[in-house]
């Protein structure tokens, strides 16, 4: 059951979330452009850098952070069966992260904030963009308000009954956003803000890559824990089966949670700011947090093998051609998956202390996380998308077999897509460079000497 | 589907995933063959900088 107004509240934050990816994937094709060395007048580091900035803010924060609001609003209201807490602070927290996606984006389309969506001190941004990234921050914290109150309103009303699993873990999720979105708060508040806005002279560098940290990791799972949800919620049923497990799918999302936390100094391996115990710790985390993945991973493939038997699938593996792999739902968790596996490998060798040195700010980074965030995590975005649409506007899917088309594609792009920047990477090519001229040999050879 | 039995059907719901195991088993052993090759066959061969 969901009412009318709260079903404008999730299509609005969804339309928001994806009118930020096709922005963001036409900037995705210009960087390609560029990189390929094909059109000379395309060459332009400011440009590029100014592209690759509002690529990643796009990505990494309007998409999912609407994205993930919405969702959340449909699990709430869906799994507990009880209307939306607080409509009205649902839409202030809309429109103040709305707001806070312009004022950032004006600077960022202006050249005026490229500081990739890392943004690093000492490289400086106006102060809008900081503005702006605050804004949505605190957006997404009065949706993070609504899920825990309506949790708990829910076992007030139903003591010593388990919440259900979509809102358990929707609300761990909010839960772990308020923890981990605190590091780039503060940073930006008390560093980086004073310093656009000239109320400061200097700053510490070390200091801000530290709360960075504090933030940029947990975020993974921030982006990731909608699509777990899904893997548990939705995929068993729309494969024709059973989850599993419910024990352990709650059980790995606490643990998802509480490991997710000290993770982010592993982004920091090479830095000289941090204590080696501090970095031994987050490389223990970086380590354990694979385990929940792992259960994850067999939770749902489990699910599915169940769904696939009861279709009458025989053998080992017979299961698996047995799944309606028609359904976009099914076919995306499958591909989301595979890349996973991919990814979690590349997670584990970014996570041991010695090879990160090999690949650290190489090319492999931006391989690694593309697989992970662009591969296993958009596409079930992008399914989930598809799933709830029709539910949403009362309309039909407009084509089942263009939607299969593009989750095949999307897989088939970002296989094409970071491969080789993996092999680069190893190679020693670095990223978060202007320019690399990929279409001659040659000087990738002699770059990566 | 429709001509399983209820029997069938319950011996389905309370077998343990074995293709599962089978599967995870294959990508957890890959896994760790993958990582093993990139530490001592390309890390340590690059040798020192």
């Amino acid at each position: 059951m969901i009412e009318q107004a709260t079903k404008k509240l999730v299509l609005a934050h969804l339309w928001v979330a994806f009118a930020a990816f096709a922005l963001a994937c036409v900037l995705g094709e210009y960087q390609v452009l560029e990189r390929s060395g094909f059109i000379e007048a395309l060459n332009s580091a400011p440009v590029y850098f100014a592209s690759v900035s509002t690529h990643g803010v796009l990505m990494a924060f309007v998409l999912t952070t609407f994205g993930i609001m919405g969702f959340g609003y449909y699990f709430a209201v869906t799994s507990l069966n009880q209307p939306l807490w607080q409509p009205k602070l649902a839409w202030l927290g809309f429109a103040v992260a709305l707001t806070g996606v312009v004022l950032a984006a004006v600077p960022l389309l202006l050249g005026k904030a490229s500081v990739l969506y890392t943004f690093y001190p000492p490289i400086i941004a106006h102060a809008s963009f900081y503005l702006g990234a605050t804004l949505l921050v605190v957006g997404s914290w009065l949706w993070c308000v609504i899920m825990v109150v309506m949790f708990a309103q829910w076992k007030k009303a139903n003591p010593g009954q388990p919440i259900p699993l979509a809102m358990f873990a929707t609300t761990a999720n909010a839960l772990l956003w308020l923890w981990t979105s605190a590091g780039v708060a503060l940073e930006v508040l008390f560093q980086l803000l004073p310093l656009a806005l000239g109320w400061i002279d200097t700053i510490d560098a070390g200091l801000a890559r530290t709360l960075f940290a504090w933030t940029l990791h947990p975020i993974v799972y921030f982006w990731l824990l909608p699509v777990y949800t899904a893997f548990y919620v939705l995929v068993p049923k729309q494969a024709g089966g059973y989850l599993f497990s419910d024990e352990v799918a709650r059980a790995s999302v606490i643990v998802l949670v509480v490991f997710a936390l000290p993770i982010g100094f592993h982004h920091l391996y090479m830095d000289p700011e941090q204590g080696q115990g501090w970095k031994l710790l987050h490389g223990i985390g970086t380590f354990v947090v694979a385990l929940p993945t792992l259960v994850t991973g067999f939770t749902v493939i489990a699910s599915l093998e169940i769904a696939g038997r009861l279709r009458g699938g025989q053998g080992l593996f017979g299961w698996i051609l047995t799944l309606p792999w028609t359904n976009p739902m099914i076919l995306a968790v499958i591909l989301s998956l595979l890349m996973l596996i991919f990814g979690g490998f590349g997670g584990l060798v970014n996570a041991s202390y010695a090879m990160n040195a090999m690949v650290h700010n190489t090319a492999w980074v931006s391989g690694h996380f593309h697989l992970i965030f662009g591969g296993t995590t958009i596409i079930m975005y992008l399914a989930m998308a598809y799933y709830l649409w029709p539910m949403l506007t009362g309309k039909p899917l407009f084509s089942n077999t263009m939607a299969l088309c593009q989750l095949w594609a999307w897989f088939i792009g970002m296989v094409i897509l970071t491969t080789p920047w993996h092999v680069l990477g190893l190679l020693g090519q670095p990223r978060r460079i202007s320019t690399v001229v990929y279409n001659n040999f040659a000087h990738i050879g002699l770059e990566t000497l | 589907m429709e001509q399983m039995s209820e029997e069938e059907r319950k011996r389905i719901l309370e077998s343990p995933p074995i293709g599962t195991f089978a599967l995870m088993s294959v990508v957890i052993g890959v896994m760790v063959l993958a990582w093993l090759f990139l530490y001592y066959g390309v890390f340590l061969l690059g040798g020192s900088l």
